[in-house]
């Protein structure tokens, strides 16, 4: 289970990139479907690896299809620290 | 049989090689472009073998019983870049071709290893991450134990800027860039605006023309406005605030077949604003109290904005290393490679030389003062200094290729064309006679580096010509082929323990003439790069309108 502050802080960011409400970003979001864009993706790896000190390779975000699961890889790094 | 350490440079574009001994020491770097004779090297191997074999030679690694850790300077392919952005900047058509190349780098990487020996196997090649390479390149030749080191160049795995603290000589990254925001592919865009080609590594046609112009407000401030500095990181503005600011730079762009001067005042824009650009990124790296800034990554080239650099923010050293380019980045490879293999890190501190590449070969330079029917050949021995001073006083145009050829893009005494800058009318007796390159770019001045204060400016070390600085009042009057457009030199220091021959030719000018300044431009013919054999040297000799050569001690006049 990721840590509720990475998955608050993904959905946060991910809502002011695509302009959605807070409550209709959720862990089960689909990234494309709900319009997340490439470009923004690729921002926002930076911004999680500044905020939670991990280092996130650049195919990461895509190999993963929901906000849930990039979470968890995103844990997987820290846990490998 | 011992541990030899390659890293190798596989950017696409200056492929290089670096090798470091079991003990951690530098013992060789060479670009492939100086074996290849082809500018850039653009797709040709790092490992490619017959340059390999001879750098593996030049060290006394033996494959057949030695071992080798081989390692590249790039960690993954990037996913692509977003296309608009790429044809806003690089045109679409060469980043395509730029991602072709590179792509072949990193495929073929280890198979010019594997051909030397060393077991037959393919090697198990490993990639570092870009701007690690260069940080960590770049901090092996500086001295000092604590640093901000800013990594800004065309691009990286994930962005095109990097920052990095070295405590104690221990490098942790503070944070790099993510996503499309360049100012390597925004000096690209503006080089071909002026009617010059980054592919050939004409930015510093660019830079050079800049002195001609004046920045244009609303342009420096449109160009400016491209790339959003956040934190230090860089992202392209919006796609139609690039597409209006580079409207409005092509009107004031030239085509390649127009006159150099009417694209000065772009040039000069284009400076401006990318110093206007670089200086946001410095401020938000530079912590309040004075620190060492290491400045590396190809915009680290960029020598008139680095000259600018002590004299307007509050730091304590700045330092660039010889090959901030992705050439420098096969140093940064190898140590990387022997810290991880040694368990070892902290990064060594260098020894702070250039002079890092292949020597004349002596058979070579015996069969040239055999058979190439030179008028004079005279050995010199140690006097070769005071023969080539009194050479240069009679206005003569000396080639010199000695020692260990330097590595990275500048030539520093041990592969270069030598002049006196205060004969009447050389800057154009160099270009007409030798150089033919275009009649506006500067030539460098050597100055001892105890004297550099009294003539410059904000004198500063420069050992390998990172910086430009401005002459003082009255005394490049004394010096005008080293003289630019702008009042400003591009300056290289020279000291009696790392550059003897470089310091005594000074020395001996000085005592001559009373100017201790000589003139350092690269032994190359425009368009190629800097000779790498002996034979390169004499065909350029006997080619053009150098009056003398001098390889190792040997003096050949015509």
């Amino acid at each position: 289970m990721s840590d509720p502050d990475l998955i608050l802080y993904l959905r946060e960011q991910i809502a002011r990139r695509t302009e959605l409400p807070l409550e209709e970003v959720t862990v089960t979001s689909v990234l494309i479907d709900i319009g997340l864009e490439s470009i923004d993706a690729v921002l926002l790896c930076g911004d999680v690896e500044d905020q939670f000190d991990v280092e996130i390779d650049p195919s990461m975000i895509f190999e993963h299809d929901t906000l849930g699961a990039f979470a968890d890889a995103v844990q997987a790094l820290k846990a490998a620290k | 049989m011992t541990t030899w350490y390659l890293g190798l440079s596989t950017t696409g574009h200056d492929p290089a090689l670096a090798i470091f001994d079991a003990r951690g020491t530098l013992v060789f770097a060479e670009a492939t472009e100086r074996y290849m004779q082809d500018k850039r090297a653009w797709g040709v191997p790092a490992d490619h073998p017959p340059h390999l074999a001879q750098a593996l030679s030049a060290v006394g690694a033996d494959p057949e019983t030695d071992r080798i850790v081989v390692r590249s300077s790039w960690r993954n392919q990037k996913p692509d870049m977003p296309a608009d952005m790429d044809d806003l900047m690089i045109p679409a058509d060469q980043a395509l071709w730029m991602w072709h190349v590179q792509t072949q780098a990193q495929a073929s990487v280890g198979a010019g290893v594997m051909r030397q020996g060393f077991g037959g196997q393919m090697p198990d090649v490993k990639g570092y991450d870009h701007h690690l390479c260069h940080a960590v390149a770049a901090c092996h030749q500086t001295p000092q134990n604590d640093a901000v080191c800013l990594v800004l160049d065309g691009e990286g795995e994930v962005g095109a800027a990097a920052a990095y603290d070295m405590t104690d000589r221990q490098l942790k990254r503070r944070w790099r860039s993510w996503g499309p925001g360049s100012l390597g592919a925004f000096y690209a865009k503006l080089t071909l605006l002026c009617g010059f080609d980054w592919r050939l590594g004409e930015e510093w046609k660019l830079m050079g023309l800049a002195a001609f112009g004046t920045p244009v407000p609303e342009l420096t401030d449109a160009l400016a406005g491209t790339i959003v500095v956040d934190r230090g990181r860089l992202r392209f503005a919006d796609r139609d605030v690039v597409q209006s600011a580079m409207t409005l730079a092509a009107s004031y762009g030239r085509r390649p077949d127009e006159p150099i001067l009417k694209g000065a005042d772009l040039a000069a824009s284009a400076q401006a604003a990318y110093g206007r650009v670089a200086d946001q990124v410095l401020q938000s790296v530079l912590p309040r109290t004075p620190a060492n800034l290491v400045l590396t990554g190809g915009c680290a080239l960029n020598s008139s904005y680095n000259g600018s650099i002590a004299r307007r923010f509050d730091v304590a050293s700045v330092t660039v290393p010889s090959a901030p380019g992705d050439d420098g980045n096969a140093v940064g490879a190898a140590l990387l490679a022997w810290m991880e293999d040694t368990g070892t890190a902290q990064i060594p501190v260098g020894t702070g030389t250039a002079y890092l590449g292949s020597r004349p070969a002596p058979e070579a330079i015996r069969k040239a003062q055999t058979y190439s029917g030179a008028d004079i050949i005279t050995p010199c021995g140690e006097e070769s200094a005071a023969k080539v001073a009194d050479l240069l006083q009679q206005g003569k145009i000396v080639g010199v290729m000695r020692g260990r050829a330097e590595f990275g893009p500048r030539a520093l005494g041990n592969r270069s064309i030598l002049a006196d800058p205060g004969v009447p009318g050389m800057k154009d007796h160099i270009n007409r006679l030798v150089k033919g390159r275009e009649a506006y770019r500067p030539f460098a001045p050597v100055v001892p580096a105890d004297q550099a204060d009294n003539w410059f400016d904000h004198a500063q070390a420069a050992p390998f010509m990172s910086f430009t600085l401005p002459w003082k009042a009255g005394m490049g009057a004394k010096v005008p082929a080293v003289v630019h457009e702008d009042g400003t030199g591009r300056l290289q220091t020279v000291t009696a323990d790392a550059n003897p021959w470089m310091h005594a030719l000074c020395q001996a000018m000085g005592q001559a003439t009373g100017v201790p300044v000589v003139l350092n431009t690269s032994f190359n013919i425009m368009g190629k790069p800097i000779v790498h054999s002996v034979e390169d040297a004499m065909a350029m000799f006997m080619t053009s309108g150098l009056d003398a050569l001098l390889l190792e001690d040997t003096l050949f006049e015509k």
